[in-house]
């Protein structure tokens, strides 16, 4: 009941007309959302010492019933998804069986247009900054070293045109992406002109001409349902390290880990960073230098990202620090980050998940064990696409 | 032949010490070897540069309350001047006035704010640099001290109990004045009438009304900024909000004011300290509106 009363105020509340199609969406997400498997065991596993046995071989998604809709509507439906960034939605299991392989076709690349395969292997995520000149002697201290599963990150950042689709598709009122917990705090979560939306936009849009720049002015929490809508998640804080720092493990000696996704070195002209950049936010296509091994771009600078982790608790505690309210790990550093050792792959910050700053934002991930590997040819609706034969999706992207 | 030479070298010496070099705060002269002056105990090394370039340096200070963050302010301040590319530039002179800045950012990169100033005179550090502006042809020769905020209320209590202050605000060209916006924003008062008391202070010092501070830059600088987000969308609007004696004492008596938000630390955490209760934990460093208030006063400098 207080669901339903609430649903009704945030409609009232938005200006933004839904799109009649999509607005159906919904009913389709809460099952499938609900069926990730990556999402929470991706951080039961990241924080497991490596020295415990890592989880089991992945799980068979739980497969849930899915009312579709009518095959024209459906293609509609596709194109508008795929249109949106929502590629990830159509390569559930759930749903992928309903495609056609040109869509299918369509989706794949869109996935390996937008995203990058880390591989799974271990990752330290806690390393010290290089000791000041009062204390050389003191060795770099290293935390656990954690095991990562195969996962799926985003090249880039999530910018304002991306993020636009979720905000014109009425993602602020779609209760079921939401965390129960935030649906008080929903209302606030407005432009400066009270609309749905990030904090710097106006009427609903972002400024002109920062289509490509990432989105600011997002709390943990819309990064989160932003995620969720996409039919992805946050990385975790191992899963960022690791795209970034790109570890080479060789047996008998420590893992190899680099300090910044180019390598060990500082090149400001790399990331935009205090000094490097305009002093604001720019096209995440700009600084491609930055690109770390695996392809990922910006993962220094222009924007700290939200990481789906609480901010390290446990070293908090080790040195007596306390935390003033809920916060969230950040990593990467931005375009006004002053000191070179708080933005490398390891510097571990965080800010309050209800603060929506003018620097932070945050990209995607999707875990290889909640996309479908391979497609059951015996469900193919179309001659079409029973001629083909389908091979393992996660092998050709490897 | 030896007592001779030794006899001509004393008198040398004799001569030399009966040119005294007036302290470059408080024009009180002081023998040549002096290393801090001996009224008001400011650094003789500032009048030595300043005798050697010929010319009387610009001064500022940053005035305001104790933990309201000066010495933060300053050292990122010259440190950011001193390594961007841009308009405006310091260049330090003396090994002395870079220890502000290396201070400052050695503590901020260790996850810690600087520790808190010391009361005597002797023990603050002054920055004597050249600024480089697109506004002056040649370099502008500038000090900035890190004064102690107890010393300063206490010279605001008590005038003349800190020559040193009396002496410098007599002379300063302009002032940032610190208030913690955060304090101002949790409905603290103590703020805005530590604020009040300072500009009441400032208003009846001097007695030419042409050298008075009515017409005498003054950036008032809403620090801490980063915490209370909402003061860097129109500090003057916060102002009124949060402090409206401060807002008032400002449009009546200075005519040349204007408020500015700054923040250094992203984002804190806090660490307790036994017998400090708790102390604050800067996460990251992402200055903010540091150097548009000082980029102001420069501007606005008397011809």
């Amino acid at each position: 009941m207080e669901q339903s009363e609430s649903e009704a105020n945030m409609r009232s509340n938005n200006a933004i007309s839904q799109n009649t199609v999509l607005s159906k969406l919904p009913d389709w997400l809460g099952g499938i959302i609900n069926s990730t498997c990556g999402a929470t065991r991706m951080k039961e596993q990241a924080t497991v010492p490596v020295e415990q046995p890592a989880a089991a071989a992945v799980e068979a998604p739980e497969l849930v019933a899915i009312e579709c809709p009518a095959t024209g509507e459906v293609e509609s439906v596709v194109d508008e998804m795929l249109a949106q960034g929502r590629y990830a939605l159509l390569l559930r299991p759930q749903l992928i069986k309903n495609l056609t392989h040109k869509q299918l076709s369509r989706t794949r690349t869109a996935l390996s247009e937008g995203m990058c395969l880390v591989p799974e292997g271990q990752v330290v995520i806690r390393r010290n900054p290089a000791p000041s000149d009062d204390d050389k002697e003191a060795p770099p201290s290293e935390g656990p070293s954690l095991r990562v599963q195969a996962y799926y990150l985003d090249r880039y950042p999530v910018t304002n045109a991306q993020y636009y689709q979720f905000v014109a598709s009425g993602g602020y009122e779609q209760l079921a992406i939401w965390d129960p917990e935030i649906w008080p705090a929903l209302l606030d979560f407005v432009d400066a002109t009270g609309h749905p939306g990030p904090r710097y936009w106006r009427e609903g849009r972002f400024p002109r001409s920062d289509d490509n720049h990432p989105v600011i002015g997002v709390s943990w929490y819309e990064a989160l349902a932003y995620s969720r809508w996409t039919g992805k998640r946050l990385p975790t804080d191992a899963e960022w390290v690791k795209a970034g720092s790109w570890p080479v493990s060789i047996q008998g000696h420590p893992l190899l880990l680099r300090r910044y996704p180019w390598g060990e070195a500082m090149d400001r002209g790399r990331a935009n960073l205090w000094g490097s950049g305009p002093g604001r936010t720019v096209s995440v296509y700009e600084f491609p230098g930055g690109v770390s091994v695996g392809g990922v771009h910006g993962l220094i600078g222009n924007v700290w990202e939200w990481t789906a982790d609480a901010f390290l608790p446990d070293a908090a505690e080790a040195s007596g620090v306390s935390l003033q309210a809920k916060m969230k790990s950040i990593r990467g550093g931005a375009f006004d980050t002053y000191l070179d050792c708080q933005a490398t792959c390891h510097f571990a910050c965080a800010d309050v998940a209800l603060a929506r700053k003018h620097n932070i934002g945050f990209r995607c991930a999707i875990s290889l064990c909640d996309l479908a590997v391979k497609r059951d040819v015996s469900a193919e609706p179309s001659q079409e696409d029973e001629e083909q034969t389908e091979t393992s999706f996660a092998e050709n992207q490897t | 032949m030896n007592r001779g030479v030794a006899l001509e070298l004393d008198s040398m010496r004799l001569a030399h010490y009966g040119n005294q070099i007036p302290c470059l705060i408080c024009d009180e002269g002081n023998t040549p070897d002096a290393e801090s002056c001996r009224n008001c105990y400011a650094p003789m090394i500032l009048a030595h540069q300043a005798h050697s370039r010929n010319t009387a340096p610009v001064m500022f200070a940053a005035l305001g309350p104790s933990g309201v963050g000066k010495t933060v302010y300053l050292g990122v301040l010259l440190d950011m001047l001193s390594r961007q590319p841009k308009h405006l530039q310091l260049s330090a002179r003396g090994g002395f006035s870079v220890t502000l800045q290396h201070s400052t950012l050695a503590a901020l990169a260790r996850c810690e704010f600087p520790s808190k100033t010391p009361n005597e005179p002797d023990r603050w550090n002054w920055v004597h640099c050249q600024l480089r502006s697109p506004k002056h042809r040649q370099p502008v020769e500038m000090v900035l001290p890190d004064m102690a905020g107890e010393a300063l209320f206490e010279e605001v209590d008590h005038p003349r109990s800190y020559r040193v202050i009396h002496a410098l605000l007599g002379r300063c060209d302009g002032v940032m004045i610190l208030i913690d916006g955060t304090k101002l924003q949790s409905g603290s008062i103590d703020e805005d009438y530590f604020t009040m008391k300072l500009l009441s202070h400032l208003t009846e010092m001097g007695s030419d009304p042409k050298a008075s501070w009515a017409t005498r830059p003054v950036a008032l600088i809403f620090s801490k900024a980063d915490q209370c987000e909402s003061c860097f969308d129109d500090p003057a609007a916060y102002a009124q909000r949060h402090a409206p004696g401060l807002s008032r004492i400002c449009q009546q008596r200075f005519h040349r004011h204007r408020f500015f938000a700054a923040g250094v630390a992203g984002a804190c955490a806090t660490r307790p300290v036994r017998g400090a209760g708790q102390q604050m934990v800067p996460l990251r460093v992402e200055p903010r509106g540091i150097i548009e208030p000082f980029e102001w006063l420069v501007d606005n400098l008397r011809a």
